[in-house]
């Protein structure tokens, strides 16, 4: 129980980048039934916005991670709209050529990475505001930057839902995901739905990206140690439900936080490889589906 | 010269799924303002026919024309767009959508009309009234077969494309569909009606064309059918 307690702020924030991050992915992976391996690497992108923007461009660190959070969502956004336009969109259908063409632009993505800040990992230092933290009562220490990351999540699962269900765009999203076809032939331009489906998918792993900084270092391959656990958010949150990928991110967050702290890291992935498979098994569907009366 | 163009014109249209061939050399003409029914047995090919019409199947061979334009490549949305609705059979929803957002995302992504065709297609169907903030998933056969109809409906069509609008419905329900296709003809909206039962198609049709193993085998004005010499083309 005291692990569980200790280890409830890492996994919360865990938590949260998982949930960014696997939200970009329910949506390209919902709508076109595209995988998309290359989506770590648009994270790895987005953490490295901030430190080029801290680093390089030399921005002061009060306000440099605040701005690095529009900039990584654009610049990963329009890079994933790219390789929509220029790629994934020719592959729709084959989801095996789409994985194995991804992976590679991904390998792609992380030598350009290393070529450009070298292959040794880099920090992003955290703007003064968010050092230190608050001591609960019973001793649970919270850092203001975990607290960050969480308010940060919140806010993009409300802009989403918002998103979702006021915005033209949203409601196409919707109806795209739930039935291609009807949807084409109610006048909706599915195509340029999907395009930017990608872009607001592909933003959101910028964004996963940045708050990554304020946990640890980056590296080329900072996506890779997410993509797999993002995906098996998706898959546990269920398709489309945005209900859903928040309860599992943050289950997922939580219970490799506290089962790493009794267990070493790889045979707590197996625990948790093991939890989902029995819950797989249980609920193949994930935790929600859409109601249809065909079900009841 | 002075001969008027037919509002949809099929000309030697064959299609199909992948190898399987389903339609062979379709030839179809509906005039503006008139009720074609379609009609046959099961699996004979009428969706793959009304799909192809709208744009969701590709024809191997053949043309479509549209108010003299050649739509035969031309995307389903953009068919759409030009006023060509369709209902699909089995009364197809956006389940996770209201039967308001339902209306409105189809209103809003043709643009052929300001929101009174909102209004005029919920007056058409005052049972979809109070059920507008409820999910279409939710919705029994019958509601998610008039919302079907008032989602075509809103995109202001000059063809209306039904298929098999009344399947599995209860009689009184029949009825008030049956009154809104007769309704809608009334306004001058030319209807491509797939229709199962006997009764609902010779009430309603102009035209009547028999297909039976992909091949029209009987084309002609309802006029010119029997109760009897329609039973006997649809036991062929
Ligand atoms: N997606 C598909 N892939 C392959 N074959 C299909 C597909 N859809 C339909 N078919 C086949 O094409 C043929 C015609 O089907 P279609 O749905 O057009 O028939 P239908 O006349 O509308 O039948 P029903 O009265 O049952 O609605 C059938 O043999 C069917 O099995
Ligand atoms: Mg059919």
């Amino acid at each position: 129980m005291d692990a569980l307690i200790n280890q409830l702020p890492t996994g919360l924030a865990i938590g949260a980048v998982l949930l960014l991050a696997a939200l970009g992915l329910n949506f390209t992976f919902g709508q076109m039934g595209v995988i998309n391996m290359a989506h770590g690497e648009l994270i790895m992108i987005g953490a490295y916005t901030a430190y080029v923007l801290h680093a390089w461009i030399g921005l002061n660190p009060a306000y440099s991670l605040l701005i690095a959070l529009p900039v990584a969502f654009t610049i990963t956004g329009t890079l994933g709209w790219l390789l929509e336009l220029s790629v994934i969109r020719h592959f729709y259908g084959r989801p095996l050529d789409t994985l194995l063409l991804t992976f590679g632009i991904g390998m792609i993505l992380q030598q350009g990475a290393r070529d450009t800040f070298g292959a040794p990992n880099v920090d992003v230092p955290a703007p003064a505001w968010l050092t230190g933290g608050i001591t609960l009562t019973g001793g649970i220490r919270i850092h203001y930057s975990r607290l960050f990351i969480l308010a940060l999540a919140i806010a993009c699962v409300i802009a989403i839902a918002y998103h979702l269900n006021r915005s033209r765009h949203g409601r196409q999203m919707r109806a795209v995901i739930h039935n291609r076809d009807l949807a084409a032939i109610s006048g909706i331009n599915t195509r340029k739905v999907d395009a930017t489906t990608f872009f607001i998918g592909s933003g959101l792993a910028g964004i996963a990206g940045v708050a990554l900084t304020l946990i640890g270092p980056t590296g080329p391959t900072l996506g890779t140690n997410y993509i797999v656990d993002a995906f098996l958010v998706v898959v546990v949150g269920g398709l489309g439900q945005l209900r859903g990928t928040v309860l599992a991110a943050f289950t997922l967050g939580i219970l490799n936080a506290t089962v790493e702290a009794w267990a070493d890291a790889s045979l707590a992935k197996l625990i948790v490889f093991a939890a989902i498979i029995a819950f797989l098994q249980a609920r193949p569907q994930g935790l929600f589906t859409v109601k249809t009366r065909a079900l009841t | 010269m002075n001969t008027p163009t037919p509002h949809l014109s099929v000309r030697g249209l064959s299609a199909g799924y992948g190898r399987a061939r389903v339609l062979f050399d379709i030839d179809l003409t509906i005039e503006p303002g008139t009720i074609a029914c379609v009609m046959g047995r099961n699996g004979v090919g009428k969706t793959t026919l009304l799909n192809t019409i709208t744009g969701l199947i590709t024809p191997t061979t053949g043309t479509i024309t549209h108010n003299g334009t050649d739509i035969t490549h031309l995307a389903p949305h953009h068919r759409t767009r030009r006023g060509i609705a369709y209902a699909p059979q089995g009364h197809d929803t956006f389940a996770p959508l209201t039967v308001a957002e339902n209306l409105h995302v189809t209103h809003q992504a043709t643009r052929r009309g300001g929101p009174e065709l909102i209004d005029a297609a919920l007056a058409r169907f005052p049972r979809l009234q109070p059920l507008l903030h409820r999910k279409a998933a939710l919705l029994s056969g019958g509601q998610a077969q008039q919302l079907a109809i008032a989602r075509a409906l809103v995109t202001n069509p000059s063809l209306l494309v039904l298929d098999e609008p009344t399947e599995g419905i209860q009689p009184n329900i029949v009825a008030e569909i049956e009154a809104a296709i007769t309704d809608t003809a009334a306004q001058g909206i030319t209807i491509l009606l797939v229709e199962q039962y006997l009764d609902v198609a010779l009430r309603l049709a102009d035209t009547v064309t028999v297909i039976d193993a992909g091949r029209i085998i009987h084309t002609g004005p309802r006029t010119e059918l029997t109760h009897e010499s329609a039973h006997a083309l649809m036991a062929i």
